[in-house]
C-alpha cells in the first residue's frame, strides 16, 4: 500500500502502543483467544485502519485500543504510561480526556439538541461550565452544522447525525479519534463526505485516526492498513 | 475531596427531561407515592385538627376546673381506665352532702354540682323524647362557659335556683328543632307535664367527640332534675379554682375529703389538663398507627418505581454505554438514575403533598383537620428515601453496565 499523496503530516512520537496483547475469553471449558499477542504502535498524526474479516479480532482490538476494555496479559501504553491494569474510574477518565468515539450507529442522545449531544463529553471533564457553549458551536462549525445547534437528531440526516457525532468526539482536544464503521449506516454521498471529514481533520489539523472497517475500501483512506486475522496482525503496513 | 462530575444541576435537568419524555408513565409510576403521601398527611391532619378542636374544647373549660367524677376514669399509667369502669361509673353517685362538704373543705372554690335526667319535651310544634336535661347550680354558667350570649337570655339567679324556678337555657341545636320558625326565647316548653319557659338559648359548641353533644343539652336548676328523676343524686362536681395555681392543692383537698366518704376506685378527681393528656396520647397513638398504615402503600409505590426505573435501565442501556465510552464513570451513571428515581418519588411526594393538603381543607369544612409543617417534611422526606431505596437497585444496576455490551444493546 502507498501513503495518501495528499499527506502532510509526518507522523510524529507514538501515542499508543500495545505490547504482545493477549485477550482470552473464556465460555464453559473452552478458552478462546480473540487477540493473540498483538504488538502495533499508533503514532501521532497517522491515519490509521484496521480491517480484517468478522471475528477476527477486529472488534476486541478496537475495545482494547478505546480503553474499553483490559488486555488479558501483555501491555497497553498511552503516551509512555501503562494503561492495561486499571480500574474502570480511571478508564473512564482517560477515555474521556484522550479518545473521541464515532460509532455506526451515531449513538446521540435523542430528543436532546445537536449541541447539548456535542457538549456530553464535557459534563464529565473538569472544563468549565462557562466554556461548554462556545466549544460546542466551535466543533459544531467544525463540522459544518452552525446552523443546526438546536436541532434534536429526529430532525438531522443520518450524514448531519454523523457529523455531530464527529463534533462530539472532538469536543475534549483527544489524542485519538477511534471511528467504528463510520459510514456503515450512511448512504455513499454521505459516507463520503464523512470520510472527507476525517481526511480533513488528519490533514489540516493533524489529529490521528483510527479508523475501523471490514471494507476494504475504506481501509485503503488511510496512511496505514492493520489486517487483523484470528486474532494476529498479519500485515501492518507503514 | 470527591468533585461530582457532571454537577448536581445538570443531573437534574437530565432526569427532568427523561421523566417528562413519558409524562403518562411518570404519573401512573407515581400513582403509589401519591396516594400514600395523601392518605399520611390526611391522617395526620385529622388527628392534628382533633388534638387542637379538643384543646380549644378545654381551654373554653378553663385550665382552673377540677372534675369530681363516679368511678375510677384513669389507669395508673395516665391512660383512662378501661378495666370495669362502666360498672363503676354507673354504681357511684354523688349527693347534696358531698357537696355541702366540698364547699366546706375547698375555702375560696366555687362546687357546681352536676345531675342528668332524661325526659321527653314538648313544645307547641313537636315532641322530643329522651331529652338530656342537665341540672346545676346558678354558677354553672360561668363555670362552664355555657353562658348565653347578648341577645339570647341568661343564665338563671340564685333565687330561681333556690326557689326550683320552672326555667330552662337551651343548647342551640334543640331550640332549632323544638321551634323551627322563630326564636325560643320567652316561648313555653313542657317538660315531664311541668310548663317551663325558655330564659336563654346558647350559641352552637359542637359535640365533643365521643362526648355529650351540648347543642343537644337543656339546662335547668338543679331541684328540678331531682324532681324528675325521682331522687337527689348527683353525676358529677366541678370545682372552679381561683387560679391556675390553686389546681393542685385543691385537688388534694377534694380528694382527701372524698376518700373518707367513698372508695377510693368509687370516684375520680381530676383538671382538665390531666383529661386533655390522656386524650391526646390516644389520638396521637391513634394517628400515629393509621399513618403507619397508610404508609404501607408508600412501600407498594416504592416498588413501582424500582420496577419502572428497571424498565428505564434497559432501555437506555445503549446511552448508558455511550455515557461510558465518553467518559462518565460508574458513579456517575449510578447517581443520575438515582436521581431521576428521587425524583420520580418526589414528583409523587409533592403532587400527593397538594392534593393531602386540599383534601384537608375539604374535610376541615365539617371536621377538624389541619396539616402539620412536620407531617408535609415528613412525607416528603419519606417519598423521597424511598426513591433512593428503591432506585438504587436499578441505577445500581445501570452503573455496572459494561460499556461494550451496552454499546451493543439492541
Amino acid at each position: 500500500m502507498t501513503k495518501s499523496p495528499s499527506s502532510k503530516n509526518k507522523p510524529g512520537k507514538v501515542v499508543l502502543e500495545l505490547r504482545n496483547v493477549v485477550k482470552t475469553y473464556t465460555s464453559g471449558n473452552t478458552t478462546f483467544n480473540a487477540l493473540d499477542g498483538v504488538s502495533l504502535q499508533i503514532r501521532e498524526g497517522e491515519f490509521v485502519s484496521i480491517t480484517g474479516p468478522s471475528g477476527s479480532g477486529k472488534s476486541t482490538l478496537m475495545h482494547i485500543i478505546g480503553l474499553l476494555d483490559n488486555p488479558t496479559s501483555g501491555e497497553v501504553l498511552l503516551q509512555d504510561r501503562n494503561i492495561s491494569r486499571l480500574k474502570e474510574t480511571q478508564m473512564a477518565q482517560i477515555r474521556n480526556v484522550t479518545l473521541g468515539f464515532v460509532f455506526q450507529q451515531f449513538n446521540l442522545l435523542a430528543k436532546t439538541s445537536a449541541l447539548e449531544n456535542v457538549q456530553l463529553p464535557l459534563i464529565y471533564s473538569d472544563i468549565a461550565r462557562a466554556k461548554h457553549d462556545s466549544l460546542g458551536i466551535e466543533m459544531l462549525t467544525k463540522v459544518g452544522l452552525e446552523s443546526k445547534l438546536k436541532n434534536t437528531p429526529a430532525q438531522l440526516s443520518g450524514g448531519q447525525q454523523q457529523r455531530v457525532a464527529i463534533a462530539r468526539a472532538l469536543i475534549n482536544d483527544p489524542k485519538i479519534i477511534l471511528a467504528d464503521e463510520p459510514t456503515g449506516n450512511l448512504d455513499s454521498k454521505s459516507g463520503k463526505d464523512v470520510m472527507e471529514l476525517f481526511h480533513h481533520l488528519n490533514e489540516v489539523e493533524g489529529r490521528t485516526i483510527v479508523l475501523v472497517t471490514h471494507d476494504m475500501d475504506l481501509a485503503r483512506q488511510a496512511n496505514r492498513i492493520i489486517i487483523i486475522k484470528d486474532g494476529k496482525v498479519t500485515t501492518q503496513n507503514v | 475531596m470527591f468533585k461530582l462530575k457532571p454537577p448536581l444541576s445538570v443531573l437534574i435537568k437530565s432526569s427532568i427531561r427523561s421523566i417528562l419524555k413519558n409524562k403518562g408513565r411518570t404519573i401512573l409510576t407515581s400513582l403509589g407515592i401519591i396516594i400514600g403521601v395523601t392518605s399520611v398527611i390526611l391522617l395526620t391532619s385529622i388527628g392534628n385538627g382533633l388534638k387542637i378542636y379538643i384543646s380549644q374544647q378545654f381551654e373554653s373549660l378553663g385550665a382552673n376546673t377540677i372534675f369530681v367524677a363516679p368511678g375510677k376514669l384513669f389507669n395508673d399509667k395516665g391512660g383512662f381506665n378501661n378495666q370495669g369502669g362502666a360498672n363503676r361509673f354507673i354504681s357511684t353517685s354523688f349527693s347534696l352532702t358531698d357537696v355541702t362538704d366540698l364547699k366546706r373543705g375547698a375555702r375560696g372554690t366555687t362546687v357546681v354540682p352536676v345531675s342528668v335526667a332524661t325526659v321527653e319535651i314538648k313544645s307547641n310544634k313537636t315532641t322530643k323524647s329522651d331529652v338530656s336535661i342537665v341540672g346545676s347550680n346558678y354558677q354553672y354558667g360561668v363555670s362552664a362557659n355555657y353562658l348565653p350570649s347578648a341577645g339570647n337570655g341568661r343564665w338563671f339567679s340564685k333565687e330561681e335556683e333556690d326557689k326550683k324556678a320552672d326555667v330552662v337555657i337551651l343548647g342551640s341545636a334543640i331550640a332549632t328543632d323544638l321551634f323551627p320558625n322563630s326564636s325560643a326565647l320567652g316561648k313555653r316548653i313542657i317538660v315531664k307535664s311541668k310548663n317551663m319557659k325558655v330564659i336563654g338559648v346558647l350559641d352552637k359548641k359542637g359535640a365533643s367527640f365521643g362526648g355529650p353533644d351540648v347543642d343537644q343539652y337543656i339546662f335547668t336548676p338543679i331541684g328540678n332534675v331531682f324532681e324528675f328523676n325521682g331522687n337527689q343524686k348527683i353525676n358529677q362536681m366541678l370545682i372552679k379554682t381561683s387560679s391556675k395555681d390553686q389546681v393542685a392543692e385543691t385537688k388534694a383537698t377534694v380528694n382527701k375529703i372524698m376518700l373518707k366518704k367513698f372508695d377510693k376506685d368509687a370516684f375520680t378527681v381530676f383538671d382538665s389538663s390531666q383529661l386533655l393528656s390522656s386524650i391526646n396520647s390516644i389520638i396521637g397513638t391513634l394517628t400515629i398507627g393509621l399513618a403507619g398504615i397508610a404508609a404501607i402503600s408508600l412501600v407498594v409505590g416504592g416498588i413501582g418505581i424500582m420496577n419502572i426505573m428497571l424498565v428505564t435501565v434497559s432501555e437506555r442501556t445503549k446511552e448508558v454505554g455511550l455515557r461510558k465510552a465518553i467518559g462518565a464513570y460508574p458513579r456517575a451513571i449510578l447517581i443520575q438514575f438515582l436521581i431521576e428515581a428521587m425524583i420520580l418519588s418526589s414528583i409523587g411526594g409533592f403532587i400527593g403533598i397538594a392534593l393531602g393538603w386540599l383534601g384537608s381543607l375539604a374535610i376541615n369544612k365539617f371536621f377538624p383537620a389541619q396539616v402539620t409543617f412536620s407531617s408535609v417534611l415528613v412525607a416528603f422526606g419519606v417519598s423521597a428515601i424511598v426513591g433512593i431505596i428503591f432506585g438504587v437497585a436499578p441505577a445500581s444496576k445501570a452503573s455496572k453496565l459494561s460499556p461494550i455490551e451496552a454499546l451493543r444493546y439492541e
